[in-house]
């Protein structure tokens, strides 16, 4: 594992953002099923967001990491194969199905 | 019992009777009548506490932690005005002990809702914008009695209502704060407006309309504080009790005018007074009522207490009211109006004559009544018809009073609205129902449509219309038509389109749009209101400047901008006409209300109502106290409390619409990164994320699917096998498609092999075909000025590879490419399939057209090059030269592909054939075009032929790069097998090299150039005006295989790979390795596309080693090509450096070296190298050899660069041969220099012999190439020549093939080779037992191949080799020394061998 990965506070906030986001959204579909559930019972999932350990965390970064670098360089690849100096997006759809099957 | 209060409230759970007192209190609410005698009720008397109420609030005043207390006290207070009200007689005895305590039962019950008591001390006044007194002091009466605020319209009524939903926010921090608007995008403005002025936070409001799910309502109403809902959605959801009515503390109503009858207000309302809380309520109105009686209904309905009212001549508020000017423009009813009025009033005559004879209608003239006066009369009619009419006529008086009301209803339309609306209206009642069943035997009714019709059918202008255009044209002269906004007000829909449709007409200063109600009548669509919405943002935004409105226009729209209403009918009630003026002049003065009123009826009617609302107002003046029954209301905090007025500057965040807020993080935070970006990198940004849509950029996983044919390149992490899955399913897919027809752009593994296999084809066709121009051309040179057509040629050549090089770039950028160097091929290779697999003459159409539109282009790009060209005078001369010798070289080709290389020829005649016929047509003309016609038609057989073979090479070729079907190889016929063996090893060579021309092509134009100069030489003008693809691939293919021959083998090495792939998933490793390698080498290349030339040069072992490698990869193990990349990769840095400075030499050499076959081109890369390298230190054996030789390669070099460029070639390929044998360099060299003196007296024979034999003396074409070369300066053997030429091109071509075939397969074979070719020069048919024996080798070696499937087996099997192989060299290097011959051909098998 490089040092130079990604700062796991930053993934840690990342997450935490999806986690909460996905949260919101589970409380909705349920908000809406259970319309006049009262204050104490659809709390519980509230009180426990999702977490990750430390060391899940730092798997995490260096994960994301090589995934990221990856893609960058073999979209860097087609951009170079193309004569292209810069990465567009269609580079990097090009690499992606198979960068998504490599990982 | 004051003192003993607090102690109940502290423990409130002792044995009260608390239902006793609730039930008292909700007595004393629903019986609290309206207030009537409070003169004095002055708002600040809400200060003034009770003193009694001072004892206990002191008393409990360490109970004031606990929120239930400050209930009381509120409560306390309510119950007091309420009692004292109520009952005036009782006095304020209300705080009697008993009292008391009931109050501070119900305080429990509603003590859900606490009072903050550090924010209660005081009350907050924005002074974020100016500060008016009449709002101030409108907003202290309003926090502390229900109250409603009449106030103009622009004055900032929503100002009031935010400070005190602000306040009583922050006063009860669970209190839940109520605003209600009638109309959704009411709402929408009032929540933005709201915020801007209080800055509420965003969190805490939410804006609730029906659009909302009612569970979804539900939950916001729990998790929310402030809600700015419509009054329906109030009343549903308290109905529903969803709404959390205990925790209301506060209700603002706006355009409260609307709480009459049953109105949403008023239910919801009285369902809030029937729980008994407080709830302070403040209405909001502009216009609150045209009669004292509507203005009390109000009052009541809401349990008003307090009315504040201001006009715009009060004192206090007049400075803020702009001054608004009041235009009211006559308008002359129209003739034809006049005229259909005159008749309609006709037809009313005699039915009011009979109403008036009853006496049911006022006896006065029947002009002047009017649909109210009508149903006035038969109201009264119904409520008591009068005695003396008989029972059964009463249906008919009805009949009568109804159509009696619709002609006067028409009356109205066609006076206030114009001649269409009235005509509408009368058909529609025509079409049924008891009007038509009236009128339809009145011939005066009949009269009146038809009138109607006529002038409908001139247009009917309205003088309204009319003169409402002049108004707005002079409107938008004189103010900016950007900054200005107009509205248009009608009462009537019809007539909205008619302004619309008339509005059209006026040009560009007027943008108009029109703003109407949601429902859907029969003629008209109504506007949604997300339509509504959109077109006021964009009335906001300047996207309209004119909006043509209904009634739903009238109400609140707060917009700044606009500076004049025309209001197109004047006779609607003073309280809409109120609201109309209302939208100007909010913010500047001058601006113009403009009433279009026609004289008549229209007028009259404007004027009395006018008359009527300034009578209303004087009610209202004095809070209206002496005319109006207020309610009780209570104060709702504690008198205890005495808040004071604290003027704060509120920090007001940005408004974020709610619509947005699930994207807070990213519309908060794109800003702030966004602004470090520079413009290119946002627009970039905005490219994919669109930000206004609400989906963002998602990555298309299948928006390449030939992508994901090929394995794509890795950085370090590898290829999962479920990567390997979907890249043998993509390629099982595409290769249907492929087979399917000639998808060109879809290459997979095996169609990828088989489109190289068809480049290859192709190429070696082209290659044939150049040879064979080639030769002619250079006779034609040397007969001319050679040097000058080269030139020009050169110049025509680049243009074309520019061209070509052009058409390839628009592809990628149309399609997706493959990898890099695959991606360019893949085009060529695309035109090549197509041009194999379709069997018929349209193939070559079909190539033009499928092959898409950059053929054509470049073929057009070639063409205007050719013009170029031809412009220079040596190359027009040269062209038509160049034309016999096409049209020879075609015969030559026929004849040559009908005897041995049928098929592969005819693809590449084919091809050129389609792309001179193309280009010729075009450019040429008239006897080109007929040698084009008469090539075709001879080789429409040999298409069909070609067409036939080329499945099969596809097949074969396929076959040969999966080493499961050598059978099928074998299976062709034996000089078929033989040379389609030969060209499946070609095509591979050439493959790569394709491959590696297209990398460098774009990047080494200069490259191209140089290798098109041979070309040009060749190919010269009668190829320019051809330089149809195949040109293109063989100019490519020629300068790759000068400049890029290595390149080539790189490229092929990643093809291979992926063929490995395909074939062996574990060959895989390696191979990706190669590939990597490869990678490496074609950045190296496109970087250094001059230097191309010489690492070509370099590679041209390296390549043929490659190419070798490839083969061996194929059939065996991919690991030979490493090493040889490896090398390659070496000698090209280096060679690079070098090469520029030479470049032009280079592109000399390399001409030449294209005119020899590969092999030549090889070793004249090398000599170029060898040139290049003389600056150069060659790093590599490989360079070291070429230096070697370098000297002995300077003395050729310079004797070719005398004689012209054939001796290079030979010395090239001579050098080339050196250095692949590495060991014997220095000797072949030798040998090579004396040889080719030899060789060209050797040659002479050869040529004949070669003519004879055609095709088959590899090492004779090489020979006989390199005399060529040589002669031509020399002599002149122009014909034969280069007819030996073409064909020594071909054999080399199919020797080299088999050569290197064998080589990689085996030392044995090369053995056999060289034999052969010392045999070949001689005898043909030596030469193709010799083929058939190398075919029969490369057979075996497949065979091999398949059985050694460990990458370990192929690596020692490639060791093996490679001691073979330099074995052999060693043996062929004295050989060489034997025999020139044999020498010559022998280093050249050599080289490509390695």
């Amino acid at each position: 594992m490089d040092d130079n990965t990604f700062d796991p506070d930053l993934i840690r906030a990342i997450f935490k953002l999806v986690w909460g986001r996905r949260a919101l959204e589970r409380e909705k579909n349920e908000g809406a099923d259970a319309v006049d559930c009262e204050v104490g019972v659809g709390t519980s999932k509230k009180i426990r967001p999702t977490s990750a350990n430390s060391n899940a965390l730092k798997l995490s970064c260096e994960l994301l990491r090589v995934f990221i670098s990856e893609a960058v360089q073999r979209a860097a690849a087609i951009a170079e194969a193309e004569g292209v100096s810069k990465i567009e997006a269609t580079h990097l759809e090009r690499i992606l199905p198979q960068l998504l099957m490599d990982f | 019992m004051t003192s003993a209060s607090p102690l109940q409230i502290a423990d409130d759970d002792d044995g009260f009777d608390w239902e006793a007192a609730v039930k008292e209190i909700d007595v004393a609410c629903q019986s609290a009548n309206p207030l009537t005698s409070l003169p004095n009720y002055p708002s600040s008397s809400h200060f003034v506490p009770l003193q009694n109420n001072c004892n206990y609030v002191s008393s409990s005043n360490k109970i004031l932690r606990k929120p239930r207390a400050y209930k009381q006290s509120t409560l306390h207070s309510f119950i007091g005005k309420g009692v004292g009200l109520e009952h005036p007689h009782e006095n304020p005895v209300v705080d009697d002990p008993d009292q008391q305590v009931a109050v501070d039962g119900e305080d429990e019950r509603v003590s859900c809702v606490g009072i903050d008591v550090e924010a209660a001390k005081t009350w907050i006044y924005p002074v974020n914008v100016p500060l008016r007194e009449y709002q101030l002091a409108i907003t202290k009466t309003a926090l502390f009695s229900n109250t409603l605020v009449a106030l103009p319209t622009g004055l900032g009524k929503t100002l009031i209502a935010a400070v005190v939903m602000y306040n009583y926010f922050r006063w009860f921090p669970d209190g839940k704060i109520v605003f209600a608007a009638p109309s959704r995008p009411l709402v929408m403005q009032q929540i933005e407006a709201c915020h801007n002025i209080v800055g509420i936070p965003q969190e805490w409001t939410i804006d609730m309309t029906g659009q909302l799910s009612p569970t979804k309502r539900a939950c916001f109403w729990k998790t929310k504080r402030v809600f700015f809902v419509t009054p329906q959605v109030l009343e549903k959801d308290i109905q529903a009790g969803t709404c959390l009515v205990k925790y209301l503390v506060c209700l603002v109503i706006d355009e409260a005018h609307r709480a009459l009858g049953n109105y949403s207000y008023c239910v919801a309302v009285r369902e809030l007074m029937t729980v008994p809380l407080q709830l302070r309520i403040l209405a909001l109105t502009a216009t609150p009522g045209s009669k004292q009686q509507a203005i009390q209904n109000i009052i009541s309905n809401l349990h008003i207490s307090t009315l504040e009212y201001r006009d715009e001549n009060d004192p206090d508020v007049s400075p803020y009211v702009h001054n608004r000017k009041i235009e009211l423009l006559e308008v002359a009813l129209g003739k034809d109006a006049v005229d259909i009025n005159k008749q309609l009033l006709e037809v009313i005559r005699p039915y009011a004559a009979r109403l008036s004879a009853v006496g049911l209608l006022q006896n006065r003239d029947y002009k002047t009544f009017s649909p109210p006066d009508l149903l006035n009369s038969r109201d009264k009619f119904r409520r008591a018809p009068p005695p003396e009419l008989p029972q059964g006529k009463y249906g008919e008086i009805e009949a009568y009073f109804g159509g009696l009301i619709t002609l006067y209803h028409i009356c109205k339309l066609l006076s206030s609205h114009g001649i269409r609306p009235a005509y509408e209206m009368l058909e529609e009642k025509l079409k049924q129902g008891p009007f038509a069943r009236l009128m339809t035997k009145n011939e005066d009714i009949r009269k009146v449509k038809l009138s109607m019709q006529q002038s409908l059918s001139h247009g009917a202008p309205s003088p309204k219309l009319s003169k409402m255009l002049e108004v707005l044209v002079d409107h938008f002269k004189t103010n900016d038509p950007q900054n200005s906004r107009v509205i248009i007000f009608s009462n009537f829909r019809g007539s909205v389109r008619d302004i619309m449709d008339a509005l059209s007409n006026i040009g560009d200063l007027v943008k108009a749009t029109e703003f109407i109600g949601q429902s859907t009548g029969k003629a008209l669509k109504g506007q949604s209101q997300k339509v509504q919405q959109a077109v006021l943002e964009k009335f906001r935004a300047g996207k309209y400047n004119v909006i043509v409105a209904t009634s739903i226009g009238e109400e609140g729209l707060d917009i700044m901008e606009v500076d004049l209403v025309i209001c197109f009918d004047a006779n609607v009630s003073p309280l809409r006409m109120i609201q109309r003026m209302g939208r100007t002049g909010r913010k500047h003065d001058g601006r113009v209300l403009l009433v279009l009123a026609c004289e008549g009826s229209e007028l009259k009617g404007y004027m009395r109502k006018q008359a009527n609302s300034r009578a209303i107002r004087k009610h209202m003046h004095n809070g209206g106290i002496n005319s109006f029954d207020f309610h009780s209301s209570p104060r709702m905090i504690p008198h205890v409390f005495k808040p004071e007025v604290q003027f704060v500057k509120l920090s007001i965040e940005q408004y974020i619409p709610r619509g947005k807020k699930v994207k807070d993080d990213s519309a908060i935070q794109t800003p702030m990164f966004r602004a470090k970006l520079n413009a290119d990198e946002v627009a970039l940004i905005a490219k994919y994320f669109e930000p206004t849509s609400e989906k963002s950029w998602r990555p298309s996983l299948i928006a390449f699917p030939h992508f994901q044919a090929f394995p794509s390149r890795v950085h370090k992490v590898m290829h999962s096998y479920r990567t390997d899955m979907l890249i043998d399913t993509m390629q099982y897919l595409q290769n249907l498609s492929f087979s399917g027809e000639s998808n060109t752009f879809f290459t997979e593994g095996e169609i990828a092999s088989g489109k190289c296999l068809g480049v290859d084809t192709v190429e070696k066709e082209d290659n044939d075909k150049d040879p064979l121009i080639w030769d002619e051309s250079p006779s034609t040179k040397s007969q001319k000025k050679v040097t000058d057509s080269e030139v020009s040629s050169l110049k025509s050549l680049r243009t074309k590879e520019q061209n070509v090089l052009d058409p390839q770039g628009q592809r990628p950028a149309g399609h997706s490419y493959l990898f890099g160097s695959e991606f360019v091929l893949l085009p060529l290779k695309e035109a090549s399939q197509t041009n194999c697999t379709s069997p018929s003459a349209t193939v070559l159409l079909n190539c033009l057209k499928p092959n898409s539109c950059h053929l054509k282009n470049p073929g057009k790009n070639y063409e205007e090059q050719t013009v170029q060209g031809k412009s220079s005078p040596d190359i027009i001369t040269s062209w038509v030269q160049c034309e016999t010798s096409v049209a020879l070289a075609m015969s030559k080709s026929n004849l040559q592909q009908e005897t041995t290389l049928d098929q592969v020829e005819k693809f590449p005649e084919t091809s050129v054939l389609k792309k001179i016929i193309s280009n010729e047509g075009d450019c040429v003309g008239e006897a080109l075009n007929c040698l084009e016609i008469k090539v075709p038609s001879l080789h429409a057989d040999e298409y069909d032929n070609s067409n036939e073979l080329s499945p099969r090479l596809t097949n074969m070729i396929q076959s040969g790069f999966v080493p499961e079907s050598p059978i099928d190889i074998g299976l062709l016929n034996g000089k078929g097998r033989n040379e389609f063996l030969a060209t499946d090893v070609s095509p591979m060579k050439l493959c790569a090299e394709l491959l590696s021309k297209s990398q460098s092509p774009r990047k080494n134009d200069i490259a191209i150039s140089s290798s098109s100069c041979q070309r040009d030489v060749s190919i010269s003008s009668i190829n320019n005006e051809c330089h149809t693809p195949i040109l293109k691939e063989n100019n490519v293919v020629r300068t790759d295989g000068c400049t890029s021959i290595s390149p080539a083998a790189e490229e092929t090495n990643t093809p291979l790979a992926n063929l490995t792939k395909n074939s062996l998933s574990k060959d895989w490793l390696p191979s990706s390795g190669d590939k990597s390698e490869n990678v490496e080498q074609a950045r190296k290349f496109k970087r250094l596309r001059k230097i191309g030339d010489v690492d070509r040069n370099r590679n041209p072992e390296g390549n043929k080693d490659k190419s070798l490698a490839p083969i061996a990869n194929l059939g065996r193990s991919f690991s030979d090509i490493s090493p040889n990349q490896i090398k390659y990769c070496k000698g090209k840095r280096k060679l690079t450096g070098n090469a520029r400075t030479f470049i032009e030499e280079e592109a000399e050499v390399s001409s030449e070296a294209e005119m020899s076959d590969d092999e030549k081109d090889d070793s004249g890369n090398s000599s170029y190298d060898d040139s290049f390298i003389d600056d150069r230190t060659n790093p590599t054996a490989a360079s070291i050899q070429a230096e070697t030789s370098r000297v002995d390669m300077m003395a050729v070099y310079r004797r070719s660069l005398l004689t012209q460029s054939p001796i290079e070639r030979e010395s090239n390929s001579y050098i080339t041969s050196t250095p692949d044998c590495g060991n014997s360099v220095s000797r072949r060299n030798e040998s090579k220099s004396s040889s080719v003196k030899t060789l060209c007296s050797f040659q002479t024979p050869q040529p004949d012999s070669a003519n004879d034999s055609a095709r088959r003396d590899t090492d004779s074409f090489c020979s006989t190439e390199r005399m060529s070369a040589a002669m031509p300066g020399i002599t002149s053997h122009s014909v034969n020549e280069n007819e030996r030429q073409l064909e020594s091109r071909k054999r080399k071509l199919s020797f080299c093939q088999p050569g290197s075939i064998p080589v990689i397969n085996l030392e044995q074979k090369f053995c056999l080779q060289s034999d052969a070719g010392r045999k070949e020069t001689f005898q043909q048919g030596l030469a193709e037992n010799l083929d058939a024996n190398a075919e029969v080798f490369h057979d075996d070696q497949f065979f091999e191949n398949l059985d050694l499937d460990a990458v370990e087996a192929q690596a020692t099997l490639l060791l093996k080799h490679r001691s073979k192989l330099s074995v052999q060299k060693q043996d062929v290097a004295p050989k060489s020394d034997a025999q020139n011959f044999d020498l010559q051909s022998s280093p050249s098998f050599d080289l490509g061998i390695w």
